[in-house]
């Protein structure tokens, strides 16, 4: 009986996370007549492509996508590489300023995002960066504290004895860095590409306020510019969402075994 | 000749220092360089501007010309402004409405999941799935999902013969459903925080006491709670310096309305320094945000430092 109960806890709480994707697909392929006229979890029949076809054809959604693959795709980048780096410098050399620099990178963790941006945008209007790839990427492509706090924590697990063979072989600091750490390194390495690239994805604040032409329009823009324009044809702007979404479902399956232990270990330090 | 000697010995001695003291410059030098990247993007990007925005909100300053110096005025005028006033008491309020719903729910499936079970490696999956979301689409869906007329939620309602509001035009209920994307969000994701922090404690634990005649909700509060201290100090610290910055969903469900009810300090600054280009008043604003969260964190880490500590290392 009480294990009855658990299980139907369980279930109810499995189906509301899922509900509404599924729900939002189901639409994106119903007739336009029929998302506002049936319910919800009624099934799309027959099922159509033209609301995907047409905010795809209307809507310059081809080239959200491509401005958000190449934002968080160079954002993800930056971030693994010099995250790895300074977590080295971190981890396993000693040098003077190096524990205050490292608090001084954990607190500014808790500094919230807009406090940065009035500054952030005058500095890129200042280097003339409006409405460019290099203003879009810049304040988070040399990797974040979070980043180099997590890459670090993972590296002060593998064994000195390893590194230090390696040196006595001839290794310099960047060959024992590539031939020696990375490799062991690659599941941590996995989770924090993953995690940059979908935290990068879902940004809108930054590039609503340092973009404002169709350009480089990410796809956060594009789809609540839609909405704005839109907000009752919900045929169209669903399909909009679930092209948005689409890609994270597909990285998120891919790698949903490093999120999900990368997530438990947050909270473990 | 002996002379001679010790003059070598002591040269041999000076360019062993040397050569340690070349390695060491050496390794420091590589240090800096590896850190090189990151140190220019921290210092310029977060360092700088932090520092930038406090001595920005001593100025009065449209974007154009030059900044006038206006000393403390953007705070005097804040602290009269009703309108922030109802700004601090929106964020907090949602807030309110957010942490406690979701670390209460995100609990019990914890404690539903920390056991043997089949499918509890599927579940942990499908309860982070909400986590990854894009909040924009998620406040089209959640737009969609509240419509009065077109909503699931209402036609859920209808179908037991209750006429449901007009949610998101409707000051009472705007931010509360606001609130509900953010918990759907976050609820998976506390959970497997608490989940990982419910397996470290230790099983001896619950069977002695279950051996002294203890009840399950006996254990729960004097076993668990105490032990899960630490993590749930983590989640409430991180999941609320987050819940204070909430803007993504109000910039697309509700623009801060209807009248103002969800118009939180995240998207007032957002109106204030984009869309009216008062950069040094929004400034300031930014830095009261900045003093509010600083000042819930503090009084986390005192409230919880006050408790006892248990390590099983």
């Amino acid at each position: 009986m009480k294990r009855i109960a658990l299980y139907l806890v369980l279930f109810a709480g499995a189906v509301v996370s899922v509900a509404p994707y599924l729900m939002t697909l189901n639409s994106a392929f119903k007739e336009p007549a029929q998302v506002l006229t049936t319910p919800a979890w009624e099934p799309a029949l027959p099922v159509t492509f033209d609301n995907l076809a047409q905010v795809w054809s209307d809507y310059d959604m081809a080239g959200f996508l491509m401005h958000s693959l190449v934002y968080a795709g160079a954002v993800t980048a930056g971030q693994v590489v010099f995250s790895t780096m300074a977590a080295y410098a971190f981890g396993r050399m000693s040098f003077p300023g190096r524990d205050a620099l490292f608090w001084g990178y954990l607190a500014t963790m808790m500094v919230p995002q807009i406090v940065t941006l009035v500054p952030l945008f005058l500095i890129m209007r200042e280097f003339g960066l409006i409405d460019t790839y290099l203003g879009l990427i810049l304040p988070t492509a040399f990797g974040t504290p979070y980043g180099i706090f997590l890459v670090r924590q993972y590296f002060r697990t593998i064994p000195v004895d390893l590194e230090s063979a390696a040196r006595i072989d001839g290794a310099g600091t960047l060959t024992v860095l590539v031939r020696v750490l990375l490799p062991l390194s690659r599941p941590i390495l996995a989770t924090l590409a993953t995690i940059t690239f979908i935290t990068t994805w879902n940004t809108l604040l930054w590039p609503l306020i340092v973009t404002n032409g169709d350009a480089i329009r990410v796809v956060t823009l594009g789809i609540s510019a839609l909405k704005g324009q839109h907000s009752s044809q919900y045929h169209l702007i669903l399909a909009a969402a679930a092209l948005a979404l689409l890609p994270l479902v597909v990285i998120f399956l891919l790698f949903q075994r490093h999120i999900v232990r990368s997530i438990a270990l947050t909270g473990l330090k | 000749m002996i002379d001679n000697i010790s003059y070598d010995r002591s040269l041999q001695g000076h360019r062993r220092v040397e050569h340690r003291l070349a390695a060491r410059v050496r390794v420091v030098a590589e240090a800096y360089a590896l850190l090189a990247p990151s140190l220019v993007g921290f210092l310029l990007f977060l360092v700088a501007p932090i520092f930038g925005v406090a001595a920005l909100s001593l100025f009065d300053w449209n974007l154009m010309g030059a900044p006038s110096f206006v000393g403390l005025d953007n705070y005097r005028e804040l602290a009269a402004d009703p309108e922030v006033w109802r700004a601090v008491l929106n964020t907090i309020y949602y807030v309110v409405l957010n942490i406690p719903a979701q670390t209460v729910l995100a609990l019990l499936l914890a404690v539903a999941l920390n056991r043997r079970m089949r499918g509890g490696k599927v579940l942990r999956v499908v309860f982070v799935l909400p986590w990854m979301a894009m909040p924009v689409a998620l406040g089209i869906i959640w737009s969609w999902v509240f419509d009065p007329r077109y909503g699931v939620v209402n036609q859920l309602l209808g179908t037991v013969g209750i006429d449901g509001p007009n949610w998101l035009t409707d000051p009472a209920w705007a931010m509360p459903v606001i609130a509900s994307v953010n918990v759907w969000q976050y609820t998976g994701y506390t959970m497997l925080i608490l989940l990982a922090g419910l397996q470290a404690i230790p099983h001896t634990l619950y069977e002695a006491a279950a051996i002294d005649g203890t009840t399950p909700v006996q254990r729960f509060f004097m076993i668990t709670l105490p032990l899960l201290r630490p993590s749930l100090f983590f989640v409430l610290v991180t999941n609320m310096i987050g819940s204070f910055q909430i803007f993504d969903t109000v910039f697309v469900m509700t623009q801060g309305g209807p009248g103002g009810a969800t118009d939180v300090l995240n998207f007032h600054i957002y109106q204030q320094g984009f869309q009216l280009f008062r950069s040094g008043y929004a400034s300031a604003l930014a830095m009261v945000l900045f003093a509010l969260i600083l000042l819930v964190t503090a009084v986390q880490f005192l409230y919880f430092r006050k408790r006892t500590v248990y390590d099983f290392s």
